[in-house]
């Protein structure tokens, strides 16, 4: 069995190093504007840090992939073709694109380049798979959040496309790519503007014993003291519904697989996606080491596999939220 | 002048009651265009293509555009099979397929199709491009502004494309694999009982501060206000939009159509239809902030009112 690829996020070159000397296999990281959904003030690269970050990975046998996944603006759609241009030139290994424009100009400029297919792009079956593959034989598809282990395995079974999972991190709980929760209550679109509940609309309100948290002005959950309160989303918020207060979409916390690694690489992904280019360089050292650690594991004995609680302990650790879930790998969780 | 539509039911109303509501929409009001088929959930008792095609049959002497709806969120096999089934009856009817997935653009290529609300068209290139794949008429996406929808309206192109806005209802928001509905009564998708049967609306969400925020229906999250642009329809018809989409709720939609119809054609000023849709709302806030880049869920006073 061809092993299963780690693949790791970095938000600047520290983060981009802390992967490749954790030993990911691949690293993919985008460029400091609107064109990659984690446009947050002081992340991401300039080209001149991804012509190094390219090096750094490419003298050390890793691979870099740059992400594109917003879709351009109608006043302004220049910087999605000129980021196109750029990743060819740097010479990245893949390029992960969303929007069928940005599609057609690199299949048409860059044959040679291969593309990966964003979440953003919510291929979530083997029809929709086919067709990007039709128009612009994508070499990779990175599935959304929506499909249980064994729809992924009857997905491979169907379709001849490297598979991409999330492996780690936040947690999206509705279809990427086709989400208007974060424009709804704060004007930002994380597909136009590449950022989902923007700081600049989050505010954390003491009101005596309780600590609120707020997006957009609407309250999204009412903690006691001393409680860890989560960043406010409204998938994640605590409402009032059907006569009770609770996580009516879901709760805080990180998606984490390895308890059902073997499960999820058995159903023939080809790569292991950890999420989290926001996050600090410690976070995506650790993350990295851990599920290096996990995969080699697996592959060295995969019949004797099982999540370490070490592994398990560390990981909830750089969680956000100190709880984590198999998310909808598991049918149980829809 | 700007044509009306009823948008596909979002909602678990039953295969009859789904059918009576149609008859009343092509017979009993004068919407031009009526969407059929289920765009939520798989697993709804819903109207099968045969079935749907029956009903396109019978709704077809009143004279309206009839087109059906695919799957917004298309995971498995059957659901995949049940878009290739909706789009051979569309072809074997004559008429569109709105795609709301890349499973139903792929499944339709080629086909007299409708790039539905739920397949990204954020800029003019990408609509290029669905153009010419088959792709005839576009359902902006929800949450883009006037500015953005004008801009793709009026870019350069070589063959003209329909464009229809989501002008009143509820607006879709997302869709998830889990079903809100379900888990609102500690069930999963598998075992769901069909609770979302029990809220032809959605099930109300509100803040802890009973701020209401969005609507639960099923697999997709909707707003809890409706969303109304009927005060915008004179920047509507300058924009450049053909079709104004009226999507279906539970209740008045006869009255609701018949107000859309008297405004657009000048009988009735924005303020006064603004003032009986909001009666027909039971006084509850509307919505209508995407039109006017402002987060969605707010409510905009236009400044250029025109009587």
């Amino acid at each position: 069995m061809k092993k299963v690829e780690v693949l790791a996020p970095a938000g600047n070159l520290p983060s981009l190093r802390a992967a490749v000397d954790n030993g990911a296999d691949a690293v993919y990281f985008g460029f400091r504007d609107a064109t990659n959904a984690r446009n947050f003030e002081g992340l991401n690269f300039s080209e001149k840090e991804a012509a190094q970050g390219i090096q750094y990975a490419r003298q050390r046998g890793v691979k870099a992939n740059v992400v594109l996944n917003t879709f351009p603006r109608v006043d302004n759609p220049a910087p999605w073709y000129h980021a196109v241009d750029v990743a060819a030139r740097l010479g990245a290994d893949a390029i992960i694109l969303a929007n069928l424009a940005v599609l057609k100009y690199c299949r048409e400029r860059y044959p040679e380049l291969p593309i990966h297919l964003s979440v953003q792009a919510s291929a979530s079956n083997a029809q929709a798979i086919r067709f990007y593959q039709r128009h612009f034989n994508i070499a990779r598809v990175i599935l959304p959040r929506v499909l249980t282990a064994p729809e992924i395995r009857l997905l491979h079974e169907k379709t001849d496309v490297e598979l991409e999972v999330f492996a780690f991190g936040g947690l999206c709980v509705m279809a990427e790519g086709r989400c208007h929760l974060s424009s709804f209550v704060t004007g930002v679109s994380p597909n136009i503007e590449g950022v989902c509940s923007p700081a600049r609309a989050v505010r954390f309100e003491n009101h005596g014993d309780k600590l609120q948290t707020r997006l957009g002005g609407a309250l999204i959950a009412e903690y006691e003291k001393g409680e860890d309160a989560a960043y406010p989303t409204i998938c994640k918020g605590r409402f009032q519904a059907n006569g009770r207060v609770y996580h009516v979409m879901e709760e805080p916390g990180s998606l984490n697989i390895l308890e059902i690694l073997p499960q999820v690489i058995e159903a023939g992904v080809a790569s292991l996606k950890i999420e989290g280019r926001q996050r600090t360089k410690s976070y995506v050292g650790t993350v990295t080491r851990i599920l290096r650690q996990a995969v080699d594991a697996y592959h060295h004995s995969p019949g004797t596999y099982r999540a370490k609680g070490s592994w398990l302990k560390e990981l909830n650790a750089s969680s956000e939220g100190t709880t984590h879930t198999l998310g909808t790998y598991e049918e149980s969780w829809q | 002048m700007m044509k009306i539509s009823i948008g596909p039911v979002l909602f678990e109303w039953g295969r009859s009651a789904l059918k009576d509501f149609y008859r009343r929409m092509a017979f009993e009001t004068p919407a031009d265009l009526l969407y059929l088929g289920e765009v939520v959930c798989s697993k709804r008792n819903r109207l099968t293509p045969e079935e749907l095609t029956e009903l396109a049959k019978e709704l077809m002497p009143s004279g309206k555009e009839i087109v059906f709806s695919t799957l917004g969120l298309v995971m498995d096999d059957r659901e995949q099979t049940e878009v290739q089934q909706l789009c051979d009856r569309a072809q074997a009817l004559g008429i569109r397929l709105e795609a709301n997935d890349m499973a139903g653009v792929g499944i339709g290529e080629g086909h007299a199709l409708v790039a539905g609300p739920h397949v990204n068209v954020y800029n003019p290139d990408t609509l290029t491009f669905l153009q010419g794949i088959g792709v005839e008429r576009m359902v902006f996406p929800v949450e883009l502004p006037c500015d953005a929808m004008t801009g793709i309206i009026r870019a350069p192109r070589e063959q003209s494309v329909e464009f229809e806005v989501f002008a009143h209802g509820r607006l879709p928001l997302t869709f998830s694999a889990r079903c809100y509905t379900a888990r609102a009564f500690r069930l999963s998708k598998a075992n769901c009982q069909y609770k979302c049967g029990d809220f032809p609306d959605g099930m109300i969400t509100r803040t802890q501060e009973g701020e209401g925020l969005l609507s639960m229906n099923g697999v997709q999250t909707m707003s809890e206000r409706v969303c109304t642009l009927i005060q915008e329809t004179t920047r509507l018809e300058e924009m450049g939009a053909h079709i104004l989409r009226i999507s279906p709720q539970s209740t008045h939609m006869p009255e609701i159509v018949a107000i859309w119809k008297a405004r657009l054609e000048g009988r009735m000023a924005g303020p006064e239809a603004l003032a009986r849709l909001g009666e027909l709302n039971q006084g509850e806030p509307f919505c209508n902030g995407y039109f006017h880049n402002k987060p969605g869920m707010h409510y905009v006073q236009p400044s250029n009112l025109t009587p």
